[in-house]
């Protein structure tokens, strides 16, 4: 690129150096709060004060941190469930959905199935069939992308309504299965006690925690030391080099997708065992699957990356909801406004990372009649 | 039931599509270009909010319009500058932009939450002609900017396939390396394009927001309108003109839900019901967008890939 006699050229680099990629995500944090400083003063916010009442609460007192784990255990399941399918370039970014849908299957399974079993068993029963109902939501979307070509992307976002509206139907539209018939407030039915886990002494953190985290490092195992997760990287790298090497594309597509789905069940089926013990609409309130995406945007698709910027940015939601008791309340989507631009300064940043940037002044071309000789 | 009710569904379902179309068309021509722009359902909310709050404060339906436009115009903007200068990732890029334009909009929206619409854009009086059955409420029933709409759809078929321009456009998209050879600057023309689509898609919001809707509500403004008019551009094969009838199409699964429900007629509970425009949407999508499909449909070949003069 040439501004006047100035040339820009950007050259990629072959490994990018240490200090840049923390550098990158850290400069992006900064320009976002600067952002969402803007904004804040707009609406007539003081954004220091507000920013040290965020992170203060967020991530400092004892409460803070434990509720901020709380919410990071659900966010780390999206996250992970974004990061296995992006980073093979398959855009599922119905998480939010599918989500529901883990919700809607744990609370199937711990209304019918958890009556006497033991809680181990219940437990696992319930997060199993979460992780499976999530997973089939994303069924007809694979097959289609993996059969058809059909862009995953517009399919899969467009059932988060279709499973939006299901939750509602059955909590709002519907006296059924779901529906705790007790009360004629809608709500939903109290999974069995055996199927929930207790939270740890008075917070509200619960022991999925464990499960996310050992999942996360499970899963970053597993694609490094596994044919199948070798297949994967082959294929995110060139899908061509796959089809040459014998690899079964539609599998591939097919499976990822699935395993994509069934770990943002999970999220929903923890949400069941664990704080709500029900369908609850309030899960739909909190934008957990689209907040995945960029949880696994910045943590460039690795599970264990996933699992960090999930605590930091639950702590960031926490901090966002104690800013509401106050008399000039600040709302709360300043979190998700914070989120967004800080997944737009680090798409931007990706390229200092990946290229060195050359500023040269261009010489004044001069013609002399020997050149031409 | 009378037929009169349905007259009125399709009517509304005309003016609904004013919003796809407009939508849709912006989604085309950045598309056109080699750029895709899954931001469009932030655009639209943000485009939306603006109006409200741009209308509270003025109470001028043009003034309120007029800044929708220039923030769509930003969002494409920053979504220019992240795909064709950084060469980010455009369907991150695009994610992102909905992430933002959800949150800011929620934020500023806030203060006005559940706050009824503060100008309402009108359809026009026409007298007597309005009164005509069917032709009546389906062509006579409309505001200025859906009849401005529909001119927008002429004009941008006419400016796709008879100017020069659209020309250079349409090869922008398909073969951008004859572009740069040619001496035309590719981000040139890529970074115009998305801006000019991102003024209609902010268009689009305003309009929904200050003629259908009845409140600013975070949770359920355009209801994922945007994304239906991505769906929308596949259908129309990248075609503004075809955009018209597909906008209507869709129009019509989003109204039928609310004329069954006045009407009463309780086939299936409401929930279920909503599920239909998303729904109808993949199912026209599964038809639509095999590869085999897209090519013979006419898809920018280089669709949502960045351009590298020396890597070509």
């Amino acid at each position: 690129m040439n501004i006047g006699r100035t040339r820009i050229e950007l050259e990629p680099r072959l490994t990018s150096p240490r200090w840049l990629v923390l550098a990158v995500p850290f400069a992006s944090v900064l320009l976002a709060l600067v952002v969402g400083g803007v904004f804040l003063l707009l609406t007539g916010h003081a954004p220091i004060r507000t920013y040290s009442k965020l992170f203060s609460n967020g991530y400092s007192t004892f409460y803070g941190m434990t509720d901020t784990l709380g919410l990071a255990t659900p966010l780390i399941c999206t996250g992970l469930a974004a990061a296995y399918a992006f980073r093979m370039n398959l855009f599922n970014i119905g998480e939010e959905g599918q989500m529901y849908l883990g919700m809607i299957g744990g609370a199937w399974a711990g209304i019918a199935l958890a009556e006497h079993l033991p809680k181990a068993i219940a437990v696992s029963v319930v997060l199993a069939f979460g992780a499976l109902a999530g997973g089939l939501w994303v069924l007809v979307p694979a097959v289609l992308r993996a059969k058809l070509g059909t862009s995953e992307i517009v399919s899969t976002l467009l059932l988060n309504y279709v499973a939006l509206n299901l939750v509602n139907y059955f909590i709002f539209g519907s006296r059924g299965f779901f529906r705790d018939s007790s009360t004629s407030f809608p709500q939903g039915r109290l999974v069995w006690s055996s199927a929930r886990l207790g939270n740890f002494g008075t917070t509200n953190t619960y022991p999925t925690l464990i499960i996310a985290i050992l999942l996360a490092i499970a899963l970053w195992w597993f694609i490094r030391n596994s044919n199948y997760g070798y297949e994967t990287s082959v294929f995110a790298d060139s899908p061509s080099t796959a089809r040459y090497a014998g690899m079964n594309a539609t599998r591939l597509t097919v499976t990822v997708l699935l395993g994509s789905g069934a770990l943002a069940g999970l999220a929903g089926a923890m949400y069941v065992v664990g704080p709500a013990g029900k369908i609850d609409p309030g899960l739909l309130q909190i934008g957990l699957g689209y907040a995945g995406i960029v949880v696994a945007s910045l943590a460039r698709y690795n599970f264990v990356a996933v699992v960090i910027t999930a605590i930091l940015f639950a702590g960031l939601r926490v901090g966002g909801a104690s800013l509401q008791i106050s008399t000039n309340p600040v709302p709360i989507s300043i979190a998700v406004v914070l989120q967004g631009s800080v997944l737009l300064f680090a798409l931007g940043g990706e390229i200092f990372r990946r290229n060195r940037i050359r500023i040269h002044r261009i010489k004044p071309l001069v013609i002399s009649p020997e050149a031409g000789a | 039931m009378n037929s009169n009710v349905w007259v009125l569904t399709f009517a509304d379902a005309i003016s609904i599509a004013t919003t796809l179309i407009l939508a849709s068309i912006g989604a085309i021509i950045t598309e056109r270009s080699g750029v895709i722009n899954l931001g469009i359902e932030g655009m639209l909310l943000m485009g939306a909010v603006t109006a409200f709050l741009v209308g509270d404060s003025t109470h001028s339906i043009w003034l309120a319009l007029f800044l929708s436009i220039l923030v769509g115009m930003a969002m494409a903007t920053v979504h220019a500058v992240l795909t064709i200068t950084l060469r980010s990732n455009q369907i991150v890029s695009g994610l992102a932009l909905v992430i933002f334009g959800t949150g800011l909009s929620q934020f500023l929206g806030k203060s006005v939450e559940g706050k009824p619409r503060p100008v309402q854009i009108r359809p026009l009086n026409f007298g007597s002609l309005s009164d005509i059955p069917f032709f009546g409420p389906v062509v006579f029933g409309h505001d200025l900017i859906t009849y401005f709409t529909w001119i927008v759809a002429l004009f941008a078929s006419w400016y796709l396939f008879r100017t020069r321009s659209g020309l250079i456009l349409r090869a922008t998209g398909d073969a951008p390396a004859t572009v740069d050879a040619q001496g035309v600057s590719v981000a040139a023309v890529r970074y115009f394009h998305t801006i000019a689509g991102g003024a209609l898609v902010g268009l689009a919001g305003g309009w929904f927001m200050l003629a259908r809707g009845t409140a600013w509500s975070q949770a359920a403004t355009t209801n994922g309108i945007g994304w239906i008019a991505l769906a929308l551009v596949v259908f129309a094969a990248w075609r503004p003109l075809r955009a018209i009838i597909g906008a209507v199409l869709f129009g019509f699964t989003l109204q039928v839900p609310f004329t069954l429900q006045a009407q009463q007629i309780r086939i299936f509970p409401p929930e279920i019901l909503q599920m239909l425009p998303y729904l109808a949407t993949i199912a026209v999508l599964v038809v639509l967008s095999t590869p085999r499909a897209r090519r013979l449909l006419g898809a920018p070949t280089m669709l949502g890939q960045p351009f590298v003069r020396d890597e070509r």
